[in-house]
């Protein structure tokens, strides 16, 4: 157990990025710990392990949810202060670790492991402030300049 | 029974089809159950259901010799962790079945690591759902433990307590 007052914020979107940053568990036992995510109905799924926030779906097809999940990621990351955000995506990820970054928090992006080319878009636009950048390909890796492989998720 | 899943929250009738019309060429040894979410093509030769609750869904998942359903991640995994055969389309933008084509790279790349089988068309389908039932998945070897070492190792490095 650390005898620490660190924060830990996790965001990832309901789905495939939140079931990747369940993966790893591990990563955060005896960090407090908040959540953000994207819909209500995995709530449950987070159990007891610290404050969850529902800030909603969004993407760049429309700009008013953009905004609105914005303001909420903004809202949110001022009231929990936490000392790192990790996130795996999407764009309410990448919005919750650029806000983070802002605002002194160290950032971990996990990208998706649907990624197997290119890093995905929210990735792109996090890592100039990412602290540390993980990929699930080696090939990735090999690709971009400080993006580090040490496996997969899943 | 093959369990055919398309997900909830998009429709994706052009897999629920392409499997119906399978049936009008081909036979199987195993019939199909489908939970189809919000398509609106009523298949002809098989059971489909909207939506199954959590229990019922994972019934019929275990169920199953094999699964036909979308290239999603959560598709993708529950078979890898279950051990079953999966035959895979991968939604697409130009048919405004999702909003990126994300499910393209990694369905064929999960196939050329012998994880999944992949359809891309009706006819690739046809062609592949008569191999599902001896296609034996080759188990994903994942290493969770080893990203959460080293996110891990990173938090303690700046943790000053």
């Amino acid at each position: 157990m650390n005898q620490t007052s660190m924060k830990i914020c996790f965001a990832g979107s309901a789905g495939g990025h939140l079931s990747q940053l369940l993966k790893i568990a591990s990563a955060w036992s005896g960090y407090e710990v908040c959540w953000i995510t994207t819909t209500e109905v995995v709530r449950a799924s987070l159990g007891e392990q610290g404050n969850v926030h529902v800030v909603g779906e969004c993407n760049r097809q429309h700009p008013v949810r953009v905004l609105r999940v914005f303001l909420r990621c903004l809202r949110i990351l001022r009231r929990e202060r936490p000392d790192v955000v990790i996130s795996t995506g999407a764009a309410p990820g990448c919005m919750a670790a650029i806000l983070g970054h802002l605002a002194g928090a160290k950032v971990i992006w996990l990208d998706s492991i649907t990624n197997v080319n290119r890093l995905s878009l929210s990735g792109r636009l996090v890592r100039p402030f990412a602290d540390l950048f993980l990929v699930q390909w080696p090939a990735l890796a090999r690709k971009y300049r400080g993006v580090e492989y040490v496996g997969a998720v899943i | 029974m093959i369990f055919l899943t398309v997900g909830t929250q998009f429709p994706f009738d052009r897999l629920v089809r392409a499997v119906d019309d399978f049936f009008d060429a081909y036979e199987l040894d195993d019939e199909v159950f489908a939970q189809i979410g919000s398509s609106t093509y009523t298949p002809r030769h098989f059971e489909a259901v909207g939506v199954l609750d959590k229990e019922a869904f994972d019934r019929r998942f275990r169920q199953a010799n094999a699964i036909i359903g979308h290239a999603g991640m959560g598709t993708i995994t529950l078979a890898l962790d279950c051990g079953k055969p999966l035959l895979a389309m991968p939604r697409r933008k130009k048919y405004g079945e999702v909003v990126n084509d994300h499910q393209v790279a990694l369905a064929d790349e999960f196939e050329a690591l012998g994880h999944i089988l992949v359809a891309h068309s009706a006819s690739e389908l046809a062609a592949k759902l008569t191999r599902l039932k001896v296609f034996t998945p080759q188990p994903r070897a994942a290493s969770p433990d080893a990203v959460a070492d080293r996110i891990s190792w990173f938090v303690r490095s700046i943790d000053p307590g």
